[in-house]
């Protein structure tokens, strides 16, 4: 694993991969989240925060129509990811879900081998044609969850009988492995403890080479560590979006202000 | 039995002085002798609860077991051409005209010789009582031993021969001299010639598989009356259950569970299914004769209708347990097989189904059981008739009158000979034996399928 050299790093690109316009989204009555427009970058971690029931992870399950899965949830407006609205009705949402892969806040392997939770994406994806593609596609996704050195030997194992560290990689390998082009993450290091946490959050820095990634976290300096663009969310408002940098040190809204020097929230 | 705050003063109060840990105070002693009487209320349940099973089993088995064992007469008898085949042709049509009443001359012949050859003296033996000594269903065996073999004309054969039931009654301790003097179907003489033969090795009581083979028998030879219909025709029914009740269940309820939107129309439908598991299950009868027998025109007395009368009954239970398990199933992994592109139906068929598969079948094994031991809904669609004739392999035998191991116990208890009582008890014997297998399949599915996420 390479030293944690976030800053250096340089944005490649300013390309954008979504774009939310006039979101809203209501759970039966309540009104969850308020007119969000925003535009998320490719090659790019952008971070959400904000106190817990603000929308953040509402508006982030908004993005793979994971929203459909509650029968009380309606969502408005536009979201366009490559110029494409992902809420038109010709969209498939499993389509939709395979180019726009997710992790959860708890980890949740299937309960099933090491090999068979990777491996399952490409194969209802029909990826692979061959076992030897699969193979590849499973052994790359783990190193691409700097997973594999620790798992090669036993992938025949149960994923459940992993550490929990290592069950979010495995999950964050098995969201990789279906080659998404858009990777969002729920508060992916809410369950691990520090150690685990720096090894996820270096992993989502290499991730960006290859995805925009969007990640919900309640750690303000998680956020400052992994982020490039931030977006902080209050009672369901996109209250400010802009370089990570700038909201931390120049926070242009007073409520930004509050929160990331800890008056609310 | 609750601890009550109001109106308790702390003892303390207005004191305040060292408290020892050493010493309970009355408060905490109030509790504590609380706990203990609940802990002993429980404790008084269970043993009662243990009791009276045992008691149950118990007498069951006491009552049961002698079902099992039945008396045997091993005597030489000389099939004699004669009286079989008077027209000595052999012709099996015309043997067939002789009827059992001249085979039943040969056994007492061969029992009245083997009298003489022994040298037996018996006080009061009538000939009656010589006619009476063997079943009439040990008449009709040999005449169908011999119709199927015509080699045995005029040999002298020695098979085992059903006793009458109170010669076996008598070796059961359920017959005594004292009763066999009131009673008109035998005599002491009789009993006395059974404890002769007895010492002679001639009457033998052993293992009786006939209980277990037989199709019931009428009134007067309850010696003969076995489960072998009953156990074919409720097999038969278990059959039609697990083959209908099991896939439709099942898909019922990943439908209601998964799929169907939550709106009122699917509460109904909700509240009715668990309404319908509590309908008595004779109304689940009436249905199955209003429905399948008299507009559908299906027979009277066949496994299938009573099989689809059990199926209406057993779905809600597998349906309700069926969607209890999938409940149970956590909802991180629906969202992780959806989060990685797979459809409704290949998150429920590739990930959620297989953890609920334990639950769906020790439900459905709990349904099985509950409806092998059913009687009430068979007894109005017919299988409570008398039928001798063992239904034919399925799926045409589906259709062929039977009868159902609940419902025969109901028969044999409603008969008079107390042979009947013996038997139905060893029904239910049978009967548990096979609702005990069940569920230890039960705990076996469970464990074989269970796995840990």
């Amino acid at each position: 694993m390479n030293d944690m050299s976030i800053v250096e790093r340089k944005l490649t690109q300013d390309e954008i991969k979504i774009s939310a316009r006039g979101v809203q989204v209501y759970y039966g009555d309540k009104h969850a989240i308020k007119d969000v427009n925003v535009d998320i970058l490719d090659k790019t971690v952008t971070a959400f925060i904000g106190p817990s029931g603000c929308g953040k992870s509402t508006f982030l399950r908004c993005i793979n129509r994971m929203n459909d899965t509650i029968d009380a949830a309606r969502v408005d407006g536009k979201i366009l990811l490559d110029g494409e609205d992902i809420y038109d009705k010709r969209v498939d949402p499993v389509q939709l879900r395979a180019k726009v892969g997710m992790v959860f806040q708890k980890p949740n392997p299937f309960p099933k081998s090491i090999y068979d939770n990777v491996a399952y994406g490409p194969r209802i994806h029909g990826l692979a044609r061959t076992r030897g593609e699969l193979d590849e596609i499973v052994e790359k996704s783990l190193r691409g969850a700097a997973l594999w050195n620790e798992v090669k030997d036993r992938l025949q194992e149960a994923g459940t009988g992993l550490s929990g560290g290592q069950q979010q990689r495995l999950c964050i390998a098995r969201a990789v492995a279906t080659q998404p082009e858009v990777l969002l993450m729920d508060e992916p290091c809410s369950a691990l403890d520090p150690i685990a946490t720096s090894q996820v959050e270096e992993l989502i820095d290499q991730l960006r080479q290859d995805f925009s990634v969007v990640i919900v976290t309640h750690s303000m300096q998680q956020a400052a560590r992994v982020s490039q663009k931030t977006a902080f969310f209050h009672l369901g408002n996109l209250v400010e979006y802009g370089a990570t940098d700038d909201i931390f040190t120049r926070p242009q809204d007073p409520r930004t202000e509050s929160y990331i020097s800890g008056r609310i929230g | 039995m609750t601890d009550t705050t109001s109106g308790v003063v702390p003892e303390s109060a207005g004191e305040p002085a060292m408290k020892s840990l050493l010493i309970a105070d009355a408060r905490t002693r109030r509790r504590n002798a609380a706990e203990t009487r609940f802990r002993a209320y429980g404790i008084i349940a269970i043993g009662l609860a243990i009791a009276a099973l045992f008691w149950l089993l118990s007498t069951i088995l006491a009552d049961g077991s002698s079902a099992f064992r039945q008396t045997y007469a091993t005597i030489p008898v000389s099939i004699d051409a004669s009286v079989v085949d008077p027209k000595g042709n052999r012709n099996p049509e015309e043997m067939r005209k002789v009827l059992t009443l001249s085979y039943e001359k040969l056994l007492t012949t061969g029992l009245k010789d083997y009298i003489a050859k022994e040298n037996l003296q018996i006080e009061g033996l009538s000939d009656r009582d010589l006619k009476g000594f063997l079943s009439d269903q040990a008449k009709a065996n040999l005449r169908a031993s011999v119709l199927n073999d015509p080699e045995l004309i005029g040999q002298v054969v020695t098979v085992p021969a059903l006793t009458s039931s109170r010669i076996d009654g008598y070796f059961k301790g359920r017959v005594t001299a004292e009763q066999a003097a009131r009673d008109s179907k035998t005599s002491p003489a009789q009993l006395a010639l059974a404890d002769a033969l007895k010492s002679r090795d001639v009457l033998e009581t052993r293992f009786n598989m006939g209980f277990l083979t037989n199709a019931d028998a009428s009134e007067t030879r309850p010696e003969s009356a076995g489960l072998g219909v009953a156990i074919l025709g409720s097999a038969y029914m278990m059959l039609i259950v697990l083959v209908l009740a099991l896939p439709i269940g099942v898909a019922a309820s990943i439908y209601l569970e998964e799929f169907a939107p939550k709106n009122r129309l699917t509460d109904v439908i909700e509240v009715n299914i668990a309404n319908l598991a509590a309908v008595p299950s004779i109304v689940y009868g009436i249905l199955g004769l209003a429905v399948f027998i008299n507009f559908v025109g299906l027979p009277r007395s066949a496994p299938i209708v009573g099989g689809l009368v059990l199926t209406l009954m057993t779905l809600p239970t597998i349906i309700i347990a069926t969607r209890a398990a999938l409940k149970a199933v956590p909802p991180s992994i629906r969202d992780a097989a959806l989060g990685v592109g797979a459809s409704r139906m290949q998150t429920v068929f590739h990930h959620v189904l297989p953890l609920a598969m334990p639950g769906i079948l020790t439900g459905t094994i709990i349904g099985l059981a509950h409806a092998l031991g059913e009687t009430a809904p068979l007894l109005l669609i017919g299988m409570v008739a008398f039928v001798q004739d063992y239904p034919d392999a399925p799926p045409a035998g589906l259709f062929d009158p039977a009868s159902a191991l609940p419902v025969q116990i109901y028969n044999w208890t409603r008969r008079a000979d107390p042979a009947f009582f013996e038997r139905a008890a060893g029904a239910i014997i049978v009967l548990l034996v096979f609702l005990l297998i069940m569920n230890l399949a039960a705990i076996w599915l469970r464990r074989r399928f269970e796995r840990r996420w």
